[in-house]
């Protein structure tokens, strides 16, 4: 007997929510490298004559990737903060499905987190120089990754579904914890011992601020799509495992 | 006749039970003990090739926290394994106790072999490493940041380690999970202890700042972790 | 009338164990489906089945240590999921495991549990368990250096320090010699007065003689529950194999 699959509103927005997001972002990709200005960086040792201005500091073309960069690193953590949420509903209510929702929102954190490292690698490279140094956002993202990895180890080490569930839940709540610790701690350690590298610019422009938008939002939206449908090949997987297992009686 | 004891006299029993545990076989203390000694004489081979000596008393902070994290690591998988041999946590589960009362008593029962341990392998490794350099006169300023790791070390080890104890390949699981999220509080005091060292004028603006955020990791981690535990060891 | 929830079933009192439709499910898979009896007080049920039955979570649900996805049950008079931590006060488990520290000395474990318990004066209960296993002489040594039988032995003290009235047995007989199984079986008939019993074995030739109700379990479901004198050995046996054997094929 074929039995329909009921879907919520949030399944059928997957779909369209995807699209929009990635329309969204590619917009506010071209915006960057078009509308967009250029950022001023560090001075240059001599004023020169660039294009008819007298400049003197370097313009910063680099920093388009800022675009990229930041949205995806801002949903990667959101992400993980629907990791910690999904665990502790799992560990008030029992319930399996919340397990599973947990599972996909740390999956989608670490496709984001790996995005977040690789755009930053190329820059990092780029300005500074190196492909690593221990600056508070690399450390941070680099550690994430580490507790996202922990989160899967501990998984695959746990062969009670329901154990595996509850452990999975905690080491979820301390690890979306222990991010902002460890951004906080890495940043507010004094620098006396390592260089400042970050200085603190004060707001964006608005035609650098538009852009941003575009691509924070669309990347939302990219990820919500995208944790739909995994959930949704999920689910499906484990209701044919379940239909084995029912054959099998 | 029963009549149910204090949380505080329940934590009690628990702890020197640890303590009374170790007292017959000394196998934590021990094998923390030589762990350590082995890494220095690692640190030993690592180092011999680096002549420049102001080297060594910076990264000393470093290299003690090294030592320190690897032995922890050892001590808190062996606390679990006489809880774990006979199932003997199972039958403290089974008396009306709070969970969190045993989370604290192991907790304290791991602070207490760590800092042994520390009171060991700290002077060893002042003899072996530091031993041709004048002492600074701020060098009694690594025992506050030394206090606050071991206190973060046990109370988020022993949470981890609950966990680990019951999974299969639990010792490399237990350091995947326990060096990513320690990892905040060994930053924040390394560059305390190296100020300590190191004996520099920034003792205001690095040492208290660091220590403080290493207190307010270990206040946030603990309480997450005191709140959790009953989650892993009932279903 | 209906019932509300809180309020004790009428039979609670004279009854050790009240079961109302226990399941304990993870997503699809059920260890425990819908199992409903109860044994009255004094009685001595010995639960059998093959394994995987779900006699060990049926167990550990009544014994506090695990929680039931639905359905509830009453230990003598206590709601096990409302009334958990003053239901452990009256109970105790032997299991095929000893819950002993093996670095303690059989007098240090006894004396661990008595304190934890409050037991008033944990001296002298002690000193009483020792006499009752037959281990005074041997008070000061460690359980690593015991065997298999005294290691019992003592988990039977320890099992007793709170002077339960209610004993889960779990596959109590797994890993003893014949003459271990014989002592096990008089030092439960000594204290078998005043108490209640709930054993769980996949051996059929241990723990029918002594029982007073018998149920088989398999694949989570209760498929035979009855008071003894209704039924004989072979019978049972026969009846165990037509019961279970479809599961073993």
């Amino acid at each position: 007997m074929y039995k329909k699959t009921a879907t919520s509103l949030m399944e059928r927005l997957a779909l369209p929510l995807l699209a929009i997001g990635a329309l969204l972002t590619t917009g506010g990709f071209i915006m960057a490298f078009t509308t967009a200005p250029l950022v001023l960086g560090a001075g240059v040792p001599t004023p020169a004559l660039i294009g008819d201005q007298m400049v003197a500091n370097k313009l910063l073309f680099s920093q388009k990737i800022f675009y990229f960069h930041v949205p995806v690193a801002l949903v990667s953590f959101i992400a993980l903060g629907f990791t910690a949420i999904y665990g502790l509903l799992f560990l008030t209510r029992h319930d399996p499905a919340f397990d599973l929702r947990a599972k996909v929102a740390t999956e989608i954190a670490m496709v984001f987190i790996l995005m977040t490292m690789a755009s930053g690698e190329m820059w990092t490279r780029y300005e500074w120089g190196v492909w690593w140094t221990w600056e508070p956002r690399l450390t941070t993202y680099f550690i994430l990754l580490l507790l996202t990895i922990g989160y899967f180890v501990l998984r695959a080490a746990v062969e009670d579904p329901e154990r595996r569930a509850r452990y999975a839940a905690v080491f979820g709540i301390i690890a979306f914890v222990d991010a902002p610790v460890s951004l906080l701690v890495t940043r507010l350690v004094p620098t006396s011992i390592h260089p400042v590298v970050f200085r603190s610019d004060s707001g964006l422009p608005a035609p650098m601020l538009l852009p941003f938008l575009l691509a924070l939002f669309g990347m939302c939206m990219v990820a919500f799509g995208l944790y739909h449908f995994r959930l949704r090949e999920q689910v499906l997987h484990q209701r044919i495992d379940a239909l084995k297992s029912q054959l099998e009686d | 006749m029963t009549n149910r004891p204090s949380a505080i006299r329940q934590f009690a029993v628990l702890f020197v039970k640890d303590l009374r545990q170790e007292s017959h076989t000394r196998d934590m203390l021990t094998s923390m003990g030589l762990y350590s000694l082995l890494v220095l004489v690692i640190f030993g081979a690592a180092l011999s090739q680096s002549t420049i000596k102001s080297n060594i008393i910076q990264i000393s902070g470093g290299l003690v926290w090294a030592m320190l994290v690897f032995t922890s690591l050892l001590g808190l998988n062996r606390s679990f394994a006489a809880e774990k041999e006979d199932a003997g946590l199972d039958g403290i589960l089974l008396i009306p106790l709070d969970r969190s009362v045993i989370y604290l008593a192991k907790t304290a029962s791991n602070l207490v072999f760590l800092l042994i341990v520390e009171v060991l392998a700290c002077p060893l490794f002042y003899f072996f490493f530091l031993a041709d350099y004048p002492l600074t006169t701020s060098l009694w300023l690594v025992v506050p940041p030394l206090f606050f790791v071991s206190l973060g070390i046990a109370g988020v080890g022993t949470l981890l380690a609950t966990i680990t104890s019951g999974t299969r390949g639990k010792d490399v699981l237990l350091a995947i999970l326990f060096i990513p999220v320690i990892f905040p509080l060994l930053f924040a005091v390394v560059s305390a202890t190296s100020v300590a060292v190191m004996g520099s004028e920034q003792l205001l603006s690095v040492y208290v700042p660091a220590l403080a955020l290493a207190a307010g990791y270990d206040v946030i981690m603990i309480s997450l972790s005191w709140l959790l535990y009953g989650f892993v060891v009932t279903n | 009338m209906r019932q509300k929830q809180n309020s004790l079933p009428p039979d609670s009192l004279s009854a050790a164990i009240i079961a109302t439709s226990l399941t304990k499910s993870f997503g699809v898979r059920k260890a425990l489906d819908d199992v409903s009896f109860t044994l009255p007080r004094f009685g001595f049920l010995s639960v059998f089945g093959p394994n995987g039955a779900g006699k060990s979570t049926l167990l550990r649900i009544l014994a506090t240590l695990a929680r039931p996805s639905q359905g509830s049950a009453h230990v003598l008079g206590h709601d096990i999921q409302e009334q958990t931590e003053s239901l452990r006060r009256y109970i105790g488990v032997i299991s095929h495991r000893s819950m002993l520290y093996p670095d303690l000395t059989a007098a240090e474990n006894l004396m661990l549990y008595a304190k934890l318990y409050g037991v008033v004066d944990p001296a002298q209960r002690v000193k009483e368990l020792l006499d009752l296993v037959e281990l005074t002489g041997r008070r000061h040594d460690t359980v690593k250096s015991f065997s298999r039988g005294m290691t019992q032995r003592i988990a039977i003290a320890r099992a007793l320090v709170n002077d339960p009235e209610l004993l889960f047995l779990d596959e109590p007989y797994s890993g003893l010699d014949p003459r271990a199984v014989e002592i096990f079986d008089q030092l439960i008939e000594r204290v078998r007065p005043g108490k209640s019993f709930f054993m769980v074995s996949h051996d059929l030739t241990r723990g029918f003689d002594s029982a007073t109700h018998v149920m088989v379990l398999s694949q989570g479901r209760l498929v035979f529950y009855e008071e003894k004198p209704a039924i004989d050995r072979d019978l049972f046996s026969s009846l165990y194999r037509e019961l279970v054997g479809v599961a073993l094929a």
